[in-house]
Order: C-alpha cells, then structure tokens, then sequence
C-alpha cells in the first residue's frame, strides 16, 4: 500500500496501486492533478494520465468516452466543478448509459473546503447526485476509508462518486480497515438514548459529542453511514430499530444528503423522530475548526442537540 | 462503394427518415436530411464495422452529436443490418420503442454513444480516440456536429484536447447550414466563421460541399492520412436538402409532412424499398 494521509493523497495512493496490475485504470485530470496530490502516478503511468486542462464537462465525456471502450476512468476535482458545472455530463453521459466512469469530489464540506470561501466549498453534491439514477455514493469518514473506497469503486460496475476533503482529515480508521459494505459501521456503542448516525469528515466531532453525553449519562450509539441511497439498507435500519431518537450530522446541506437518507428510511419503515444537523446556508472563508464551530457542529452543539432533541 | 450506388442509398435514407417522421407525428427532418449524404458515405463505405457484432471493440465509433438528426441515423443503421430485417415501422419517439428522440446507446444496436445534448459528442469522441491510442487500435472515430452547436462552450474544450493530445483519429464534420434552431447562425453570434475557428485550435480543416460523396471520401481519406492532429471537415450543406419545399426554409428544423407534403416525398426520393 502506497504510504498517504488524508482523502486526497488516498485517492492517489489507491489508484497508483490497482494501476500497478489493471491498465484500465485512468486519471482525467481538468487541471487537478495538483489538488488531487496525483503527481507521482501521472509519473509512473504517464499514459494512463489524461489531462484536460481546466474544463470539467470535457473531463466527464472525455471520461464517459474512454469507458465507453473499456476503461475505468478516474475523474477527480473539486466536488463542486464536477456536481455543478459537469452535472449534465455525469447525468446524461455517464449515469443515464451507466458508463464505469468514478469520480472523487474534493473539498467537499465547509471542512473540506475551509479558508477557500463557497466557491470553493461544496455542500450540495450530494443532494444534486441523490436525484440522479444509477450512482453509488460513498462518503468515507477519512483518509484510510477513502483509500478502500476508491478501490471498492473501481470494483463496482458503473457510475461511483466518492466525497473527498481538503487532505487534512483526523484519522479515525485504521488503514487495513476495509470499506464496509454494509453501509453503517458503529464506532460508539453507550447505549441507546439516541442513535448519531453521521457520515464524512465530521465523525471525529460526533465521538467527541458521544464522549460529552456519556459524562452527562446519555448514552448514544453512533454510527458512521459511508454509503448513501444504498440499495440494501438492512444493517442501518436494524440500528435505527433499537432508538426511539435519532440525530444525523453532515458537513452538507441539510437538505438531500444523510439527514434526508435517514428520514426517508425512517418515514418508510419505522416512523421515528429524525433530527438533522447539517448547513442551512452558505458557508465563509475561515480556519476549519473555527468555521465547524460557528456552523454548529462543535462537539458541544452536537451533544446540546441530542439532549434538547431527548426533551421533545 | 461507387458514388452513384452511395448517392441512391442516400436517397432512400432520406426517404426512410421522412417516413418515420411522417408516421411519428414528430422529429427533425431538416437536420436529418442535411446529413443525409455523410452519413450514408460513412456507412456504407468508409466505417469498419460489423452489425452483426455491434459491440466489436475494433470498430470505427459514430457520434451523431446533433442527435435531434437522427431519423438519418436509425435509417442507416436500418439498411446496414444492425435490426437483423430492415425495419418497417419505426415507431419514432413512441414509448417503448428502441427509436428514441435522440440516440441511446443501451436501447439501439449500433449507437455508439447516447447524444442529443448539444455539444457533448466531441469530447467524448476524444475520450474513445484516446482509448484507441492508449489500446493500440487503429479504428477512427467520427463525430457529426452541427454549425449551431458548436456555439456550446464545451465544444471547444473538446477542440482543445483533440489537439493538444494530437487525435489523428478523430474526424469531425461540422454540418454547415447556416442554421439553427432559432435563426440564422450569423444572425445569432455575428458571423459563422467556422473554419478560422477550428484553424486557430491547431486542426487540420478541409471545407466542401456536404452533398458530394466524391469530395466528402477524397476529405475523409486527405483528413486519416494527416497525422498528428484531429481533422474538422466543414461540409456545406442545405438544411432539409432533397426536398424542395423543405430545403433551406428554418421552419423544417422540426415538423411533421401533411398527406400531400408526404406524397410528394414518396414521388421524389422513391419512396419505401
């Protein structure tokens, strides 16, 4: 396993590793191969380096072109170049024909995108992919689950998009740890008071939380889902059976992403509360924990909304 | 194939394309007839492909990027085998039916790529020329986009990667009718000046007349002997061309013949086969 730390250098290592044995393996690059810390696969395999220039719907059809002839093209840049400016492309031309394009979205989240300001923050990719037929979404927690969850996508026969970050996530697996495939894996298990379930870059904030509330005797489970709109959602929903109060966490707008995932999984299967904490608005430039503060998802607020959502 | 046997085919794909228009109570046979002689030359003479095998990963690929022309398309693939029996009712745009309103790849034996969002095909032709680089292959790719749609920004992102990663077998005609769904081209940007364009993204460009097969075979054999960089062969070409009261008038970009307007067709192209 090529040494990384973060999302971004995983993605790299990752792909740098199946390329090793698998030809089919590419990056398109639209001017990312910097951002996507890819400089030394572009070196080891210059010709399976595919580099565009800035402009991210080439990228995409130029993508779904290769896969349509075999390969298993790679297309990483920011999250919301690709989910915005290149969403007809990844709709019309690689998930509407299925085509085996993956791609990973980097700065993804207010933490993924920090001093950069909203332009450079996204916070919707996941609500515009969640409308889209035919796409896996995977949402790894850190830099170890991104490095398996990239090369779980390339294992899967179709069109995968996996959230990235800003490279500096805190580690929270360990890096053998596989991408589990269940969608739901359980990090804290106190009791059930409330179930977190949370997914991404924000999971080292809701243990903090989860620690909070054990000191105040509330006993949580927390969850960290890293497969969105799964198709077989057993194991999630077998946890949310066992809670009367579920709380979700996501470094995304709260609309269309994990919070509307568990509502609709709650509202279809065993109604139950739901309470969702995610971004209502636009971000700002701002040092990261700073910024995941202010928006509220300070290990405190997350512990003061659990217990606020206990009184109801 | 001989010019004259293309010319015929040519004809009866024209014919075939108003039919199912006729019979659809929809489409676009203006841009349909424009291509008409294009897209009979690349089937019937120059594509190396095998119906029978349509996924045939040696095979020149196709991408009608003006995918609203396709009543041309389903017809050629049609007469070429790629139905097993020539097809008699196309049922165009009907649910259901394999002939969608603009191409789909996973419906349609022997359509290369879904298209019809303008602008899109020839990134993704890149995409597969550099695929038949990486592979080794020596098959071509031909792309059909329209002097309208090359108005989409993503064309010349396209233009751009074609050249810098030096397609040689990528070949792009440019239907130039002057047209567009709304207007006059040159009405709509200033000026239709499509050849200094594609010149200026380091192409090699050839201009002819769209209706020729001489000149549309002897372009296609000048643009896979230039190598190095993509070829744009600009094609000159009269919307709505083989019908007189079609061609040229806008108002043919989409619509429907009348009983009489359909009889007419009959007559002058030969009708059905």
């Amino acid at each position: 396993m090529t040494k990384f730390h973060g999302t971004r250098e995983a993605f790299a290592a990752a792909i740098t590793d199946m390329a090793k044995t698998d030809r089919k393996i590419m990056f398109i690059s639209p001017d990312s191969l910097k951002a996507m810390r890819a400089t030394d696969f572009a070196e080891e395999f210059p010709e399976a380096y595919i580099e565009v220039g800035i402009a991210e719907q080439n990228a995409v059809a130029v993508a779904a072109g290769l896969a349509s002839c075999g390969q298993i093209p790679f297309v990483g840049t920011y999250a919301g170049f690709m989910t915005m400016r290149a969403c007809e492309q990844m709709r019309t031309f690689v998930a509407y024909p299925k085509l085996n394009v993956k791609f990973i979205g980097i700065n993804a989240g207010l933490n993924g995108g920090e001093r950069e300001g909203v332009t450079h923050q996204f916070y919707e990719d996941l609500g515009i992919l969640s409308s889209i037929p035919n796409f896996t979404i995977f949402t790894p927690a850190d830099g170890a689950q991104t490095y398996h969850a990239v090369k779980r996508a390339a294992e899967i026969d179709g069109p995968v998009y996996i959230r990235a970050g800003s490279g500096r996530e805190i580690d929270i697996y360990n890096k053998e740890d596989p991408f589990n495939p269940d969608g739901v894996t359980v990090l804290k298990d106190y009791g059930t008071d409330t179930l977190i379930l949370a997914s991404g870059f924000i999971l080292n904030k809701v243990l903090e939380a989860a620690d909070l509330l054990y000191k105040e005797n509330i006993k949580v489970t927390v969850g960290d889902v890293n497969i969105l709109n799964g198709e077989n959602n057993t194991k999630i929903l077998n946890l949310m059976a066992m809670t009367n109060k579920i709380v979700t966490v996501e470094d995304h707008n709260i609309n269309g992403g994990l919070g509307s995932f568990i509502s609709k999984l709650a509202c279809e299967n065993r109604p139950v509360n739901v309470k969702r904490i995610g971004l209502n608005s636009f971000g700002e430039s701002g040092p990261a924990n700073d910024l995941i503060d202010y928006y509220g998802f300070s290990p405190e607020n997350i512990a003061k909304t659990v217990i606020e959502n206990l009184k109801l | 194939m001989g010019n004259e046997e293309l010319k015929e085919i040519a004809g009866h794909l024209r014919f075939e394309a108003v039919r199912m228009i006729y019979q659809g109570k929809d489409g676009h046979p203006g841009p349909a007839l424009g291509i008409a002689d294009i897209v009979t030359t690349l089937y019937f003479d120059e594509m190396n492909i095998d119906p029978e095998n349509p996924k045939w990963e040696d095979r020149d690929r196709f991408i009608l990027s003006k995918g609203h022309a396709c009543p041309i398309y389903y017809a050629a693939l049609s007469e070429r085998g790629y139905f097993g029996k020539k097809v008699k009712e196309y049922k165009l745009r009907a649910l259901g039916s394999k002939f969608q309103g603009h191409p789909v790849m996973n419906k349609t034996e022997g359509v290369d790529m879904t298209s019809g969002s303008l602008g899109n095909g020839l990134s993704i032709a890149c995409g597969m020329a550099i695929a038949g680089k990486y592979n080794k292959k020596d098959y071509n790719v031909f792309v059909i986009v329209g002097d309208g749609e090359i108005q989409e920004g993503i064309i010349w992102e396209g233009a751009n990667t074609a050249a810098s990663k030096k397609l040689d077998n990528l070949i792009l005609f440019v239907d130039k009718n002057n047209w567009q769904s709304g207007g006059a081209v040159s009405d709509t940007i200033g000026s239709n000046n499509v050849k200094e364009k594609f010149e200026a993204f380091n192409w090699h460009v050839q201009e002819i007349d769209g209706h020729n097969i001489d000149e549309i075979k002897k372009a296609i054999a000048l643009a896979k002997s230039k190598k190095g960089m993509p070829s744009a062969i600009i094609c000159n070409t009269i919307k709505g061309k083989g019908l007189d009261f079609m061609e040229n008038n806008n108002l043919w970009h989409k619509g429907v013949p009348t009983d009489d307007q359909y009889a007419i067709a009959v007559k002058v192209l030969g009708g059905a086969k």
